[in-house]
């Protein structure tokens, strides 16, 4: 053999020794969620047998069926879409002027405005659970919708203004000029020009809101009492307390909210990933 | 109906929060615009809304009053400030800044400060009715403080305990999301191929919701049912050698419920790390190794002296917010360990401060557990951050 022959074999091997180490810490991150779906097609009377198959004898999608039937999980699912949908709005479009000041004006206090929003980033987000309970039982918003979108709103707000003002500073401010010189105002530059060329800034603020309310667990724990309330996370949680009976349908559910997440995720990952090292500051 | 009523419930919030933010901006504007006028005129202005508040008292008791109290002592405030220092400056950029600000102040700085005052005085369950009607608190001092310190905020564990498992906690999981966020990131950022597709089901579990990630591990490492002692069984079975080296299924959920969680957190958490690294390694130029090679370097003096200073100001950010995210994480062990009858020895502060508020409503002395926690995380904050500022480009 000679000596390139043996360099070509071991680089082989190192090839095959890398594949093989991707695929099984793939395998790892994978299989709970193959397995969660193996366990939503299982038949109810075998719902707890030590099979590891993916798809198990007999697989049913009963499960589901009484999943939408039995339990509230599309009102659920609507509950937890309505207080997303309207947080982010709110968060988004607060933001989003917020942030403009932030990128574009010099003013007294701007240093003290930026180190507040990073300085509020260090407060656990537990530690506000309490006055935020204690608030919006005092407005007697327990149990409702706005009980939720009050405490949710300016959850994300100093994340998103940091991700919107990185990127408005990116933006030449010629443009603007050119604007103001036809005649536009400042506000009309920003609607007209600025708000326009940043949809991609604004989708991933955006997409950063929903998400942190869409898998939001603590708060609505305390806020929301009545199971007509809850929000998915809630109702999840109530299935897969009572193991015994509802392993099926906790599966289902888990299956039915995270298909449509892990598909918006992986298609948004790349500018979510770069959002994130962009504000470089979440907490 | 009910998805009407519901739709028709919001839609309503968000025109009255619009509303709410034009009369902010309407206000604020006659500020920035009148400034100039005699100091009485613009609180006289205000004085409108203040009296239809002042109706609403002779109605809602004093609560209402004293709302009034405050609004005018505000706007007195405001008036003088924009009199005296603003003066009609910087008109656009406070208008702009002003809702999301009201809304932190409201929403953020507000509850930091009831916070403060609550951990000062005695709100508990017996009491909670009565500050709801009357909003009077008894004032306890430093009571709750010494409470922190010398009583378990459960039922046993005790707060130094708390402090050492949340130490444990934090440094282990960082360490693990790190390594092997590295050893993931080195691995891909070979030139193999399906590496777009390895990216992408090794970020599964972060991508997944946190809820139904941590819910369904939980259920796996059910002591029967669950698929880490299925596998495990199956090990035995097959290697029966392995049973002496103390290796075989164990009830994770009831006997080690701290490793559970650090086994699912560890999970959940090294796609994260894998991503950012990745993007650190594949911004290093190969120029670099290359001029190693022709220095002879080997893989380790490359790693040492190459990838790791030149990964580190990616590094250093996303450890340092691993490490804040860690401490704070109350999802994971709530979610394993929160239902009802669940064990306490995997409790951190965090969970601990949360248990203590809602499943044993001791409001005031989970707000002063919250401000001590609070203040060691900001040390450690400050102490890791030393020399990292990210707002320093900023005049």
């Amino acid at each position: 053999m000679t000596e390139k022959e043996k360099q070509l074999r071991l680089r082989q091997l190192k090839y095959v020794l890398i594949h093989a180490a991707v695929i099984i810490a793939a395998a790892v991150c994978v299989y709970p969620l193959l397995r969660i779906f193996s366990v939503s097609l299982r038949p109810g009377d075998k719902l707890f047998s030590t099979d590891l198959s993916l798809i198990p004898d007999g697989a049913t999608f009963k499960a589901y069926a009484s999943l939408l039937k039995d339990t509230m999980f599309l009102r659920w699912l609507w509950n937890s879409l309505l207080i997303t949908l309207a947080t982010s709005f709110i968060g988004v479009s607060l933001a989003s002027t917020a942030a403009y000041a932030f990128s574009r004006f010099r003013f007294p206090g701007k240093k003290a405005g930026l180190i507040l929003l990073l300085s509020s980033q260090m407060i656990p987000a537990g530690m506000l659970i309490l006055p935020l309970f204690l608030m919006i039982m005092k407005l007697n918003l327990m149990n409702t919708y706005l009980g939720m979108i009050i405490a949710y709103s300016v959850s994300s707000l100093p994340f998103s203004i940091w991700i919107l003002k990185g990127y408005y500073d990116t933006i030449p401010r010629s443009l603007e000029e050119a604007a103001l010189v036809d005649g536009t105002s400042q506000v009309g530059a920003f609607w007209r020009i600025i708000l326009p060329l940043s949809t991609p800034a604004l989708s991933i603020a955006f997409l950063f809101n929903f998400t942190t309310a869409w898998n939001e667990y603590l708060v609505a724990r305390v806020v929301l009492f009545s199971s007509q309330q809850y929000t998915w996370t809630l109702g999840l949680f109530e299935l897969q307390g009572q193991y015994i009976t509802q392993w099926g349908m906790f599966a289902a559910g888990s299956m039915l909210v995270t298909l449509p997440v892990l598909a918006v995720f992986l298609y948004s990952s790349k500018w979510l990933i770069s959002g994130l090292t962009l504000g470089s500051v979440k907490g | 109906m009910e998805i009407l009523r519901s739709i028709y419930e919001v839609t309503w919030f968000i025109v009255l929060i619009a509303a709410g933010v034009a009369a902010l901006e309407g206000y604020f504007y006659y500020h920035f615009k009148y400034y100039d006028r005699p100091w009485y005129f613009p609180a006289a202005l205000a004085a409108f809304p203040a009296a239809a508040l002042v109706i609403a008292s002779v109605f809602a008791g004093e609560y209402a009053f004293r709302l009034w109290f405050y609004f005018f002592a505000a706007e007195a405030l405001i008036a003088a400030a924009f009199r005296y220092v603003v003066k009609g400056r910087h008109t656009v950029p406070y208008l702009l800044l002003a809702p999301a600000f009201v809304g932190l102040a409201l929403l953020l700085v507000y509850p930091f400060v009831f916070e403060v005052y609550l951990s000062f005085h005695d709100l508990k369950l017996t009491t909670i009715m009565s500050w709801k009607n009357t909003g009077k608190l008894p004032f306890v001092g430093l009571d709750q403080y010494i409470k922190v310190f010398t009583t378990s905020p459960l039922s046993e564990v005790s707060f130094w305990a708390l402090l050492g498992r949340t130490l444990v906690w934090t440094f282990s999981n960082v360490f693990f999301h790190v390594l092997g966020g590295f050893a993931l990131a080195l691995l891909l950022n070979n030139a193999i191929r399906f590496k777009g597709a390895y990216r992408t089901l090794l970020v599964i579990p972060w991508a997944m919701p946190q809820v139904v990630a941590v819910l369904a591990m939980r259920g796996e490492f059910h002591s029967q049912n669950g698929f880490v002692n299925i596998i495990l069984t199956r090990l035995t079975e097959a290697f029966p050698f392995l049973v002496s080296l103390g290796i075989g299924p164990v009830q994770w959920l009831s006997d080690y419920p701290l490793l559970t969680c650090t086994i699912i957190n560890v999970w959940l958490g090294i796609p994260f790390m894998m991503v950012v690294i990745l993007g650190g390694l594949q911004s290093i130029s190969s120029s670099y190794y290359d001029a190693a090679d022709i220095d002879g370097a080997s893989y380790f003096q490359k790693l040492r002296f190459i990838t790791l200073p030149l990964i580190k100001p990616v590094l250093m950010p996303a450890v340092t917010l691993g490490t804040v995210w860690t401490f704070n994480n109350i999802n994971v062990i709530y979610l394993v360990t929160g239902q009802a009858g669940g064990t306490e020895q995997a409790d951190i502060l965090v969970s601990a401060l949360y248990k203590a508020a809602f499943t044993y409503n001791r409001y005031s002395y989970s707000a002063a557990f919250a401000l001590v926690v609070f203040a060691l995380l900001f040390f450690i904050s400050v102490t890791y951050l030393h020399g990292f500022d990210a707002a320093k480009d900023e005049r």
